[in-house]
């Protein structure tokens, strides 16, 4: 606001009349010594009652505008089932809105990005410390006859070549990593679990991938929807986070080996993420230099997810 | 009137038009306090809704599941109760979202509502910063921070509040206790807590969303379950100020009001600092 001060009257005592009539305004006036955390009293300001209706307006009309485009704006960025509820029966989604709503998504994930180092473990916990995990399947829990075929398919790799491993290659060829750490679900739960399994990085070093790539596409293709029916879950994992030590392919749950309730035979442990990246059930691993597609990124959730 | 004010206080318009007398007013709030404030309002309530849309996924409070509902979530425990016992609610098809529609964006909307909350929380960070910014410019800050007596003062605020209705309906006499601040001391205590409020549910926030990489963040506050609690009840920190804080700006009077709007006040001579 261009409040007009001038000089010594504005300071004038707030326990004088304010006629501004006193020839003895000039001399009450002078500041007092105050400290540094003393209220200091409220300039007062003489303004011509027209200047003052002009600001006045002027103030109202650009608020009263501001709280209406914020009205509007609401209207444009609340989620279509909310206006719905509201009374709104027009549809209000657009391109538009989506692309705002995921910039802010991308801004979250960037932060994610920037606080992530290979250096920092996340805490880990005392056997004592272990909670209870719920089989979270989005969808119904696969029938556990696929474990028996189950195989690990790796592709994108230095070699040009398709890699198939079954669950004993791995047991023979990988060392097992004990760990215990928090998996923290995007609902908000979350649980400490025990887990064992090889790590990623040493998959990564025995196969090595294309020199291009950035990105894994972790795949498990016996994943099913709510009624059951074959519905693939494909998720992407930055390679940096793949190498991150605490980055497991897991095997054992609890010491046992995994049940199909947590992703038997193998599934993916990366406690960096959200829950819903470590992929249960793994059947393939696509290395690739563009970040592929993902399951969740594609229902409206982040796609980084670093935690 | 035949006196003039002192001319060099004098705005140029009121020179041309003598027969007007220049008007006292005192500059209360910075502007970017002001704007600041009145953001807080689509910011706050956008994180209130998407925020209890969010609990919707994974409720703080759970009991064993009811036989007959299903229902483990004792927010949506209310829902079912108004559902019983309010006339005109009896036949609401789905009890247990009753609370969920009408305080939130809605159940089963995790993604949009996590997708709103991160907007207005980055938001509401930057607004925050602005708020800062103008008290420190304006020097609005002092007037906020607590003095010496102002438990005693604040328990007179107290009861000046409490007993205005009844002494109102008594039509007794019921005097508001000097002072002669910005503030009374209920008020510098409210302005201080809730922007101390906002702080903490923005770091309770982080330690809910990075609760790997600031993982010191959640130990604070006692770990990451501990997290999710502070961050719910800080809510309730907003909705429990905004009740009164509205209720007695409305009962101050156009003043109060207006000059969160327009940043001056006209109130130059308050009739208690007169006193004192």
């Amino acid at each position: 606001m261009n409040d007009r001060e001038n000089g010594d009257n504005s300071l004038r005592p707030k326990n004088e009349p304010p006629t501004g009539l006193e020839p003895e305004v000039k001399s009450v006036c002078v500041k007092t010594p105050q400290s540094f955390f003393g209220e200091r009293p409220l300039p007062a300001i003489e303004m011509a009652p027209r200047v003052l209706r002009y600001q006045s307006r002027r103030a109202f009309l650009v608020f009263g505008t501001g709280a209406l485009a914020t009205l509007a704006g609401s209207a444009f960025l609340l989620p279509q089932e909310t206006l719905s509820r509201l009374g709104m029966g027009r549809n209000m989604d657009s391109p538009g809105k989506e692309w705002f709503l995921n910039r802010a998504l991308r801004i979250d994930d960037d932060v994610a990005e920037a606080l992530y180092s290979a250096n920092r473990s996340v805490s880990t916990y005392t056997k004592s410390q272990i909670t209870p995990l719920k089989n979270n399947y989005n969808g119904a829990t696969p029938d556990p006859g696929y474990i028996s075929g189950w195989r690990l398919t790796l592709d994108g790799l230095a070699s040009g070549l398709s890699v198939s491993l079954d669950i004993r290659n791995l047991a023979n060829l990988f060392s097992l990593h004990d760990q215990i750490t928090r998996l923290v679900c995007v609902e908000g739960w979350s649980a400490v679990a025990w887990w064992a399994g090889l790590r990623f990085d040493d998959l990564l070093r025995a196969y090595p991938p294309m020199s291009q790539a950035k990105w894994a596409r972790v795949e498990s293709s016996v994943n099913l929807d709510a009624s059951g029916n074959p519905d693939p879950y494909f998720m992407s994992l930055d390679l940096a986070t793949a190498r991150h030590p605490q980055t497991l392919l897991a095997t054992h749950f609890n010491g046992q080996p995994l049940t199909v309730d947590h992703g038997a035979p193998l599934r993916l442990l990366v406690p960096v993420k959200l829950g819903l990246k470590n992929v249960k059930a793994i059947t393939n691993i696509t290395y690739v230099a563009e970040e592929p597609r993902d399951y969740w990124a594609e229902r409206g959730y982040s796609r980084y997810d670093g935690i | 009137m035949s006196h003039s004010t002192h001319p060099d206080c004098e705005p140029s318009s009121t020179s041309t038009l003598p027969e007007q007398r220049g008007v006292l007013v005192v500059r209360k709030h910075h502007f970017l306090v002001r704007w600041s404030h009145w953001l807080n309002v689509p910011i706050l309530l956008g994180l209130i809704l998407s925020g209890i849309s969010i609990y919707w996924a994974s409720p703080i409070y759970q009991h064993k599941p009811d036989l007959n509902t299903g229902n483990f979530d004792v927010a949506a425990d209310i829902g079912i109760w108004i559902c019983a016992h309010v006339p005109g609610e009896h036949h609401y098809s789905s009890p247990s979202d009753w609370i969920y529609n009408h305080m939130s964006l809605g159940p089963g909307m995790l993604a949009p509502a996590l997708r709103v909350h991160w907007l207005c929380a980055y938001s509401f960070m930057l607004n925050g910063l602005v708020y800062l910014a103008g008290l420190i410019i304006g020097g609005g800050w002092r007037s906020l921070l607590s003095r010496r007596d102002d438990l005693l003062d604040a328990l007179r605020m107290f009861r000046y509040y409490v007993g205005f209705p009844f002494a109102k309906l008594t039509r007794r006499q019921w005097l508001h206790p000097l002072f002669n601040t910005k503030y009374n001391a209920l008020q510098r205590a409210a302005y201080f807590s809730v922007p101390v409020a906002g702080f903490l549910s923005v770091a309770t926030g982080w330690a809910i969303h990075k609760p790997m990489q600031l993982h010191w963040l959640a130990t604070l506050v006692g770990g990451y379950n501990a997290a999710r609690v502070w961050h719910f009840w800080l809510m309730w920190i907003y909705i429990l100020f905004v009740v009164p804080h509205v209720i007695l700006v409305f009962g101050d009077g156009w003043d109060t009001l207006r000059s969160m709007i327009l940043g001056w006040s006209m109130r130059v001579e308050r009739p208690e600092v007169v006193a004192k």
